[in-house]
């Protein structure tokens, strides 16, 4: 028996006690969950988070093919007239909306080949800014300017986004649905609506907590 | 004698990390060894300070020119407490569009779920200080960076996302120790009912929630038909200190306001503004963090080393040189460097609570609607103490410009505001 003996033993304790000691005992999942995510339909270990972009493609790509396949839009006789009606978010996550119907343009712009067209209301004020220098004679026109020639909608497309929330020590959890709708600007009829489901939940690092 | 794992006692086999007992080396293993464990153990412990640091930042005081340098600058753990200074000290001059850029930055780090974060995770440690995690504010602080954000959506037209902001400000206050201090921000509800009624829909659910929560101060009734919002805040917010044998206990101090209310003066009529939340209030009623707890856990830690520390020391350099046998001698000093080790650790955990602060937030929150026809307005808010009388210095002049078309005009006026302001 020496003062080696017993060293080595005290230290070696000392690094296990280090080891296996931890501040952050008594806290459940101390790391947090990182989000998680899931299938609308699919039972989660809370019952919420945010829009992301891939959100934004999932539900625009499903709305634009949807849309495609209203017997209204595909057996229509001549090319029908939409304009974008703004989308509501009734959610709790402060978002460029805009951003949905846009992108669902866009999709069916580029994919649709011509079935539909939409009209450039946003862009009115420079419209007939133009309509009036060509009635005015300033700049030239290919067609008598006289004649109003800004077409009328046949349906208007729209959205609305809501969400649920929960927060409780088990996490926070939000399901959003995203419903947008084709309406008949004549009748008001809704002639063709879809919807798309998330659901995301994730736990916050306890030192947030 | 070199040291072998067969001169362990057997239940310490098992203990010795790192396989240290299997390893050829541990033959080699004597007082040198243990003298360079123990000094390693140590550097392991403090070794974090090694951590280069950056130049410290000269400020001004002036949150507008110490907040972009501390952004660019800083660290990044203080991003978001720099991002909400700026963002209130650009809201009192009218800066808007720097305000905006701000709150959305900080609401990038806040608005998230923060899981798996290394700092986060080191801040959680014995040997880290909670002010080392990217600060994102109590849920005081987090509300008031929704609420600001939610009134710049509403003065640029965009009620709806307003009103998520108010939502996500609910949902960060919903989760109190006390059920009953959970989610009872009234401007929060009376706002979401608001930007719902607005919009065609139905916020009385809204309205009700906010009613419950304001505690004796009857709300007035939605009308939509008014265009001009004002927010009013005043007084200083609450700020953060650590108390506790090692300062590991967060706790808020909430100075005494010199003004409780305020009075807005616009078009000949005078109009009372009485506060409907104290963020005193608020930042006191949340209960507990899970982080206290673990900065509890980590106190005890530091008692219990360095108390262990102490008896290891006294013991063992006591044994050391009272006993006159060397085995014990050797036995003793043992005891004693075990001790030093114990209270290097000690001295090494830090429990201090993260005392970092949003402190230009205001004490007392207010709100008011109003019908104004388009065109500009002279408008001017005194502030009152608690008997009544204007605070003269705090007196705001206000030209107000109302736009055509039915859009809402939304103001915010501070105590803190600059003065005159054109809106």
């Amino acid at each position: 028996m020496n003062l080696k003996t017993y060293l080595c033993p005290m230290a070696a304790l000392t690094v296990a006690g280090l080891i296996s000691g931890c501040a952050s005992s008594g806290v459940k999942n101390p790391s947090g969950v990182p989000v998680t995510e899931m299938r609308a339909d699919e039972r989660g270990f809370v019952a919420g988070t945010g829009m992301e972009s891939q959100d934004l493609v999932a539900v625009t790509d499903k709305m634009a093919r949807s849309v495609l396949n209203t017997p209204q839009i595909a057996s229509a006789q001549g090319v029908p007239r939409i304009v974008l009606d703004p989308v509501v978010n009734e959610t709790r996550f402060p978002i460029n909306k805009e951003m949905f119907l846009t992108r669902i343009r866009a999709q069916l712009n580029s994919k649709s080949q011509g079935k539909v067209l939409f009209l450039a209301r946003d862009r009115m004020k420079t419209l007939e800014n133009e309509r009036a220098l060509k009635q005015s004679g300033q700049v030239t026109s290919t067609s008598d300017p006289r004649v109003v020639e800004f077409k009328g909608a046949d349906y208007f497309l729209t959205g609305t986004l809501q969400s649920l929330t929960t927060k409780t020590s088990a996490g926070t959890s939000d399901y959003i649905l995203y419903t947008f709708q084709l309406i008949d600007a004549r009748t008001s009829d809704i002639i063709w609506e879809d919807m798309a489901e998330m659901k995301k939940q994730g736990l916050e690092d306890a030192a947030y907590r | 004698m070199p040291l072998t794992g067969s001169d362990l006692p057997l239940p310490l086999k098992s203990t010795l990390p790192f396989g240290l007992a299997a390893c050829p080396g541990a033959r080699h293993f004597g007082l040198a060894g243990s003298i360079v464990l123990v000094t390693a153990l140590a550097l392991l412990v403090v070794g974090c300070a090694s951590t280069p640091k950056q130049p410290a930042l000269t400020l001004t005081g002036n949150a507008l020119v110490d907040g972009p340098k501390a952004i660019e600058q800083g660290p990044p753990k203080d991003k978001v407490l720099w991002q909400y200074r700026t963002a209130t000290a650009a809201l009192r001059t009218g800066d808007f569009e720097l305000a905006r850029r701000m709150l959305d930055e900080a609401l990038l780090n806040i608005g998230g779920i923060i899981a798996n974060d290394k700092e986060a995770r080191k801040a959680r440690g014995y040997f880290n200080r909670e002010a080392r995690k990217t600060f994102i504010g109590e849920p005081y602080e987090r509300v008031m960076a929704y609420i600001y954000r939610g009134m710049l959506y509403w003065q640029d037209g965009e009620p709806d996302n307003a009103r998520a902001c108010f939502r996500s400000a609910a949902l960060i206050d919903s989760d109190t120790e006390n059920r009953e201090y959970a989610a009872d921000w009234v401007l929060v509800d009376y706002l979401d009912g608001l930007a719902t009624a607005k919009l065609g829909g139905d916020g009385s659910d809204a309205f009700k929630r906010a009613q419950a929560s304001a505690k004796g101060v009857k709300l007035p009734a939605y009308r939509p038909d008014f265009n001009v919002l004002f927010f009013f805040e005043f007084g200083p917010g609450p700020t953060k200190f650590a108390t506790g044998q090692y300062g590991e206990e967060l706790r808020f101090r909430v100075p005494d306001s010199p003004v409780v209310s305020a009075e807005l003066n616009i078009n000949g009529q005078r109009y009372p503004v009485a506060p409907t939340d104290d963020l005193g209030f608020q930042a006191t009623t949340r209960g507990g963090r899970a982080m206290d707890h673990i900065l509890g856990n980590k106190a005890v830690f530091k008692t219990t080393t360095g108390a262990v520390g102490d008896v290891a020391l006294i013991g063992g350099l006591s044994t050391a040189a009272m006993s006159r046998d060397r085995t014990a001698q050797n036995v003793g000093l043992g005891i004693a460097l075990a001790g030093l080790a114990s209270k290097v650790i000690s001295a090494a955990t830090t429990p201090e609570a993260d005392t970092r602060a949003w402190e230009t937030l205001p004490r007392y929150l207010s709100f008011a609607s109003l019908p104004l026809a388009p065109g500009r307005h002279s408008a001017t808010v005194e502030f009152r103490d608690a008997a009544g009388r204007t605070v003269s210095n705090l007196t705001k002049q206000l030209a107000i410009d109302v736009p055509p078309g039915g859009k809402d005009k939304v103001i915010l006026i501070s105590d803190q505001s600059s003065t005159p302001q054109t809106i």
